[in-house]
């Protein structure tokens, strides 16, 4: 999907929100949400390529876990528009392949770290009504993700051969959750979702004006528990 | 909307000041073009290997092998690094150029700390694609060659790619450019001495001794650089130019009296553009000095992307014809006799029907060879000078390029095997003793080892000898007398790099 057509999609989404919300009920509108994102990436990369790169040299990216800040807009009984953001957590790039590159240790060496600020709008749609403690739901949406402060770590220097600059560009992509709400008591409420998101990058590093390439499909999976309080 | 306002825009406040820092950044690129300035700063490091992992690459090949065995076990680890520098073409433009720099690594002594530095010059290759840093390429023979010869023994290793090779901004290779050749290697070695603090390997320093040595067009090239350093008041421990056309003028006679050495067809275009580039007056049109089946294009022929092979077959340049085999006749028997195609086979090769050179020129080369000799060839005379005043172009140029102008202050070793028919070894290194000898040189300064001579009592090159002879001796029982003799040139190098590195280890 290029970046113009996401674009349309997330302006689609804030409009279908938008129709969708109506009178007050009497229900709180807002709701804020603190809980733990934990987030597992399904990575997978094209081999490395460009100038001096051995065959089979790939990336993973590992694991992280990260504090979960979302802002909730109730819209309808049924639909809420969820702003998620976790604090942007420092993303760490692993080599995959050989062992050594020469004498330099590859396999498994943490070689760039990055962090991700990557929020996801979504429109989630809740069973039953607000009787009910317990309430799935599930939403469609669509990420943002900026990689910032990227840098190439001692070990990734190594294996480039220098002091490496690491570009990768925004992605965006879609975004889709399923989740339970439980209502504790009076504006108090617990949570628990699932998430897939697709981010999409190309990583490009630059080691003394010698380029190298791996388009990226991170494939991030978060599992977040929270704590919501409507006003 | 207004009720979303405050608490979704708290929302992102508090992501978006999360989201700042600094990225990592690479080497800085030089803003001068300035000669020798290194243009990425620190270099990339292409590949890093320890001893064992340097041995393990070479015992990867029966090449590397054989090469192991002359060199030995590496006692340290080699850094590769890939070095970019500002040098300058051979009309003096500017120009960007490329090379290696290995640097020694390890625990043991000698691989760490002060360190001498080899400035290394590698021969003649017609591709344009060439970097001797590329040691992850397993084509790159001469790469590994200085690396488990010197870098893995302790010396650092500065060795250019020259201008016109590899990602150079210059068009043209300024081959057998005496002056320009100093110039790009002199360059590279300044650029490599401003990036050896900033590596990786910064534990290993200049200790200030330079050797200097190169084989074939590098054999050339590294004299050039010890008279260009040494005219320079710049420090020159030693050097060993190997198997190298130091008598330039009297060995490009040789050649068109037909003595054609192998190769020629290759070397002749690299030479009329390098010094069409560098003179201007080499030619009018190509069609002056070539046929007109290979005048087209052949001042870009070389160095080409293409495998010299394949240019071959695509007809572009003839694989040994050098001049026609219907040899000029001018009436006078003892010019055509000297003109017609020698009985030596290896010079027959030379000539054919599908040649390069046209009669015309070749004529016109000789005649003026005629009227005014050079010292050293056909026949020698004392001293072995330079012609008085020639007048063609090319024998000017070759004048001008010859290393008959200088006299060395340091020891130097000329090293190379006298059956050599790509560069004549005794007419080469054989002329420049006999000319340093008439220059007062003390004859101790200057070693000449002919890797084909019989060991002497005491000889300390007596296994260098004994090792070449031997497989020169398996070749030719193997392949044959005319593989033998194809790959004369490249059997000598291996021996002759052993036999520097033994001579430098004296100093």
């Amino acid at each position: 999907m290029s970046m113009t057509k996401k674009a349309a999609a997330a302006s689609a989404l804030l409009a279908l929100s938008l129709s969708i919300a109506h009178a007050d009920d009497g229900v709180p509108s807002n709701t804020v949400r603190v809980g733990l994102y934990y987030v597992h990436y399904h990575t997978s990369a094209d081999d490395i390529s460009g100038p001096y790169v051995p065959t089979g040299l790939n990336l993973s990216v590992n694991d992280v876990e990260t504090l979960y800040l979302a802002y909730v807009r109730r819209l309808s009984e049924h639909f809420d528009l969820e702003l998620a953001a976790g604090y942007p957590p420092v993303t760490k790039t692993e080599g995959r392949g050989p062992a050594t590159l020469g004498s330099v240790p590859y396999n498994g060496q943490v070689i760039s770290t990055a962090r991700w600020f990557a929020p996801t709008l979504l429109l989630n749609y809740k069973f039953f009504d607000e009787s009910h403690a317990w309430r799935p739901y599930f939403g469609i949406g669509v990420n943002y993700a900026n990689f910032y402060d990227r840098r190439s770590t001692a070990a990734g220097n190594a294996a480039s051969g220098g002091p490496t600059s690491i570009s990768l560009p925004v992605s965006v992509g879609p975004a889709a959750t399923v989740g339970m709400s439980y209502h504790l008591q009076g504006r108090w409420s617990l949570y628990a979702s699932y998430s897939a998101t697709v981010v999409k990058s190309k990583l490009t590093a630059d080691t003394a004006g010698v380029m190298r390439t791996s388009d990226i499909n991170f494939g991030p999976r978060a599992l977040v528990v929270a704590a919501g309080y409507a006003f | 909307m207004s009720r979303i306002r405050g608490p979704f825009y708290s929302a992102i406040a508090v992501v978006l000041l999360t989201a700042c820092g600094s990225n990592s950044t690479t080497s800085e690129v030089a803003t001068s073009t300035a000669r020798g300035t290194l243009i990425q700063n620190p270099p990339l490091r292409i590949a890093s290997l320890d001893a064992a992992a340097l041995t393990a690459q070479l015992n990867a090949s029966a090449s590397g092998q054989q090469l192991l065995e002359l060199a030995q076990a590496p006692t340290c680890g080699v850094d590769f690094y890939y070095i970019q520098y500002w040098t300058v073409g051979g009309a003096n433009e500017t120009a960007t150029a490329t090379g290696a720099l290995m640097v020694p690594t390890g625990s043991a002594a000698q691989c760490s700390g002060p360190r001498p530095i080899v400035l290394y010059a590698h021969g003649t290759t017609t591709l344009k694609t060439y970097n001797i840093a590329d040691i992850t390429n397993p084509s790159n023979t001469e790469g590994a060659l200085v690396a488990a010869m010197f870098a893995a023994q302790g010396y650092i290793v500065v060795a250019p790619n020259y201008a016109g090779y590899d990602t150079s901004s210059l068009s043209y290779h300024p081959f057998l450019n005496g002056a320009q050749q100093s110039k790009d290697m002199i360059d590279a070695l300044t650029a490599a001495r401003t990036a050896l603090p900033q590596t990786l390997s910064a534990a290993t320093t200049d200790s200030g001794k330079l050797f200097i040595t190169g084989y074939s067009e590098g054999g050339y090239v590294a004299m050039a650089t010890h008279k260009a350093l040494q005219a320079a008041n710049q420090t020159v421990t030693a050097s060993a130019p190997m198997s190298g056309p130091y008598a330039l003028a009297a060995f490009f006679d040789a050649v068109f009296y037909g003595d054609v050495n192998i190769g020629s067809t290759e070397f002749t275009p690299l030479i009329t553009t390098s010094y069409q580039k560098a003179y201007g007056n080499i030619y009018s049109a190509t069609t002056d000095i070539y046929e007109p089946t290979y005048a087209t294009g052949i001042d870009t022929l070389l160095p080409s992307t293409t495998p010299i092979d394949t240019l071959f077959e695509d007809g572009k340049l003839p694989e040994t014809a050098l001049f026609s085999s219907t040899t000029p006749v001018t009436g006078n028997a003892t010019l055509d006799a000297a003109l017609a195609v020698p009985k030596n086979p290896i010079f027959a090769l030379g000539f054919g029907a599908s040649n390069l050179i046209t009669n015309d020129y070749r004529l016109s080369y000789v005649l003026d060879a005629v009227a005014h000799p050079d010292g050293a060839a056909p026949v020698p005379m004392p001293g072995v000078p330079l012609a008085a005043s020639p007048q063609n172009t090319l024998r000017i140029a070759a004048k001008l390029n010859d290393m008959r102008t200088w006299v060395p202050h340091v020891p130097v070793l000329l090293c190379g095997g006298d059956m050599d028919p790509t560069v004549y070894f005794t007419l080469n290194a054989g002329t420049m003793q006999a000319f340093w000898a008439a220059a007062g040189l003390p004859a101790e300064v200057v070693t000449i080892l002919d890797v084909n001579a019989a060991p002497t009592a005491q000889d300390p090159f007596a296994a260098v000898k004994v090792g070449f002879q031997e497989t020169e001796a398996q070749i030719v029982s193997s392949q044959g007398q005319v593989a033998a003799v194809e790959s004369y040139h490249t059997t000598v190098a291996p021996f002759c790099t052993a036999a520097a590195r033994g001579f430098f280890s004296q100093f």
